[in-house]
């Protein structure tokens, strides 16, 4: 059978979960063949999208559209190297969190797109059609793939982030410069060292005092990696940003907009806060 | 679950002050890292292999000069509005989330106007002539959710050809012709109009369902494209593309030249630039780089070392710089994050639509939206100058205005 070809236990004999038959809801049929995508060629499908999902770790895409009508489904199934980068990627594209409960993993879903986490997957259900689907029909179409896919546990340093302060789902995962992108710019490329290999958690924090800040902790593989790092980020920082105060371990800067950071390297890792207010 | 019906994207700016209120209600207390959680995190990544400082990397060089060789002409970047973007905001224009099509022609007709401060078709004759061939540079990514509106390009072939251009005379056109098809861009729907991609890309070869490169494939080993794009125009970038087959069914060519399409050094005399509204990573994917990645070749290997400097430096030279003569970026649905692929989660109607001759003044006021819509809706934004430096490019270049003080931003 080849890859992405179904069986009764939802599990291909490659090892994948199968894509679903038409059978999820009455009158469906595949619309279009199965595409799939691997490596860099993700960009054919998603072009200037596709780095951060390579930076995270990307395997394998595989892409089915179905049709009922004028109404469509397609099934965006993204297998990542592991637990933690299909993890990486929800937290990055969930948004506000606003799971369907029928779905049977966490999500964070819209009507007309449903985005699902489950294992090493990041999915997602397009309900984009001329006629919109049913909502059951898209969820009957998730949960038929989700029934292959094996649960698998994520070790993340999301839990060394202290809680006191800490946003409500704000949490991210960081592998490297794309995504760190939309929080702060330490210099160009890998500044920090993670070299697609060491994850950073960030939250953002708002204390009682009024203070806020966004943390970056970054726990290296030992003590040497983390002195490694630091060196190279002060050596390479951005131009934007001005040390205020250079110590061995560590240093104090103020960003374009005049807002203070610190860095601070403690053993293995470096506990990084930015975009300070008072 | 009850069969719930399609509901429309929420009207614009509901869901943000919900999500507003939300985000600044969860406030905690204290802040301790603790010495405990520090070493379960060590301990989880003393798994993996060491990680390898990044050396810094350089900028690779590129033949900008010799676009900036060639003259100059009357019809040449930012055009005869430098600076100037109007907004236009109607919001009955997709109510439900249906298009109003009689809305939009109207937005897009005070637009125009607006721009220009004539009638339509005086404003007609200041960027074209009966003669042109006028190409209309969509972008398709996204198709049913963030591509450009079919009903934004109807108004404009509308006004187009009640201003006398001959149908035949347009060109809808993209890179990828399977994706002109895929957003609706088809015979069809736009009888009379040509429906351009500038190359083919064997789909079931690129995801590896055949083996049989003959669709896509010469048997000297070149792309069936490769007469499509021009080898004597080109922009130059000292990165090379991968050498796979991949690779080079997408992008037609895989060294470290870009060439433009034939389309647009031989056949099209004007260029209409129809973005949309939205971002990529924490930067803008709308005008310049709508241009940008979409007039040439072997692109993807620029992403990494050139990206935003691509949008300046490809249309600097004369293919786009002295034909592109206006932009329009489509927001009737905006995207503030997830970009530049479609996520509904960050999709939003908007009702707007923007104009300008400069692609950079309209990118600047575009970007400083985006950032203000990310804010709004509690998502983080990096508001570090690099990520408009290259439009501070572009106007060194003279290419556009990117000084805020400079532009002139108009609300319709």
């Amino acid at each position: 059978m080849p890859a992405g070809g179904s069986s009764a236990a939802g599990q291909t004999t490659a090892g994948l979960p199968a894509i679903p038959e038409p059978g999820f809801a009455p009158g469906w049929t595949k619309a279009g063949p199965l595409r799939t995508f691997t490596g860099q060629d993700l960009f054919n499908q998603i072009d200037g999208g596709a780095e951060l999902f390579l930076e995270f770790g990307f395997a394998k895409l595989r892409l089915q559209a179905y049709a009922r009508g004028e109404a469509e489904l397609t099934l965006n199934a993204y297998e990542m190297e592991s637990a933690v980068s299909a993890l990486g990627v929800y937290l990055m594209k969930m948004g506000r969190e606003t799971p369907f409960p029928e779905i049977g993993a966490r999500n964070s879903c819209e009507e007309i797109q449903l985005t699902i986490l489950k294992g090493r997957y990041f999915i997602q259900v397009d309900n984009l059609g001329e006629v919109p689907a049913w909502t059951t029909e898209a969820v009957a179409l998730a949960n038929a793939f989700l029934a292959g896919v094996a649960e698998e546990k994520a070790v993340t340093p999301i839990g060394s982030l202290p809680a006191e302060g800490k946003l409500a789902g704000s949490e991210r995962l960081i592998r490297g410069p794309y995504g760190l992108q939309p929080y702060f710019t330490f210099g160009e490329g890998d500044t920090l060292s993670l070299g697609g290999r060491t994850y950073g958690a960030l939250a953002a924090y708002r204390m009682p005092g009024g203070a806020s800040f966004t943390r970056l902790v970054v726990p290296y593989p030992d003590p040497e990696a983390s002195a490694a790092a630091l060196a190279h980020l002060k050596a390479n920082l951005d131009p934007y940003i001005k040390v205020t105060a250079d110590r061995p371990d560590g240093f104090d800067f103020v960003d374009f907009q005049a807002k203070k950071g610190t860095v601070v390297r403690s053993g293995a890792v470096l506990d990084i806060r930015f975009s300070i207010t008072d | 679950m009850k069969n719930q019906r399609y509901r429309s994207m929420p009207p614009e700016n509901a869901v943000g002050r919900r999500d507003f209120l939300k985000a600044g209600g969860a406030i905690g207390a204290g802040l301790v890292l603790t010495s405990r959680s520090l070493l379960v995190a060590q301990q989880t990544q003393d798994q993996q292999p060491p990680a390898k400082p990044a050396a810094r990397p350089p900028k690779p060089k590129t033949n900008i000069e010799d676009a900036l060789k060639v003259p100059k002409t009357k019809w040449s970047l930012p055009g005869p509005f430098p600076g100037r973007v109007i907004e236009v905001h109607d919001a009955a224009a997709m109510p439900d989330g249906q298009v109003n099509a009689a809305v939009v022609k109207e937005m897009v007709e005070k637009g125009i106007t607006g721009l220009t401060g004539k009638s339509l078709k005086k404003s007609f004759g200041l960027f074209f002539t009966k003669k042109d061939i006028v190409g209309l540079k969509v972008n398709p990514v996204g198709p049913g959710l963030i591509s450009t509106r079919l009903e934004v390009v109807d108004a404009v072939i509308d006004w187009l050809t009640s201003s006398g251009l001959p149908r035949k005379n347009i060109v809808i056109w993209d890179r990828f012709d399977y994706m002109l098809r895929d957003a609706g861009y088809t015979p069809e729907r736009f009888p009379g109009i040509a429906i351009e991609g500038l190359q083919t890309m064997d789909e079931a070869a690129a995801e590896g369902k055949s083996t049989d490169n003959s669709k896509w494939l010469n048997a000297d080993g070149t792309h069936v494209s490769v007469p499509n794009f021009d080898q004597k125009v080109f922009y130059w970038a000292d990165v090379e593309g991968p050498k796979d087959l991949p690779y080079l069914n997408q992008h037609v060519f895989n060294g470290k030249h870009s060439y433009f399409g034939k389309l647009l050094t031989e056949k099209l005399t004007k260029i209409i630039n129809l973005p949309v509204f939205k971002n990529t990573g924490n930067a803008i994917s709308m005008a310049t780089k709508n241009i940008g990645y979409g007039a040439v070749c072997n692109t993807n290997r620029l992403h990494a070392p050139l990206f935003l400097d691509v949008c300046v430096e490809v249309p600097a030279f004369w293919p786009v710089r002295d034909k592109m003569v206006l932009n329009i970026t489509d927001g009737l649905r905006s995207q503030y994050d997830g970009g530049p692929d479609k996520n509904a989660k960050f999709a939003y109607i908007d009702n707007r639509l923007y104009f300008a001759s400069d692609p950079f003044a309209l990118d600047m006021v575009c970007h400083t939206r985006i950032v203000a819509k990310r804010k709004e809706m509690g998502v983080a934004v990096n508001e570090n100058p690099r990520f408009t430096d290259y439009l501070r490019y572009a106007e060194k270049l003279g290419l556009g205005i990117a000084d805020p003080a400079k532009i002139a931003h108009v609300k319709v």
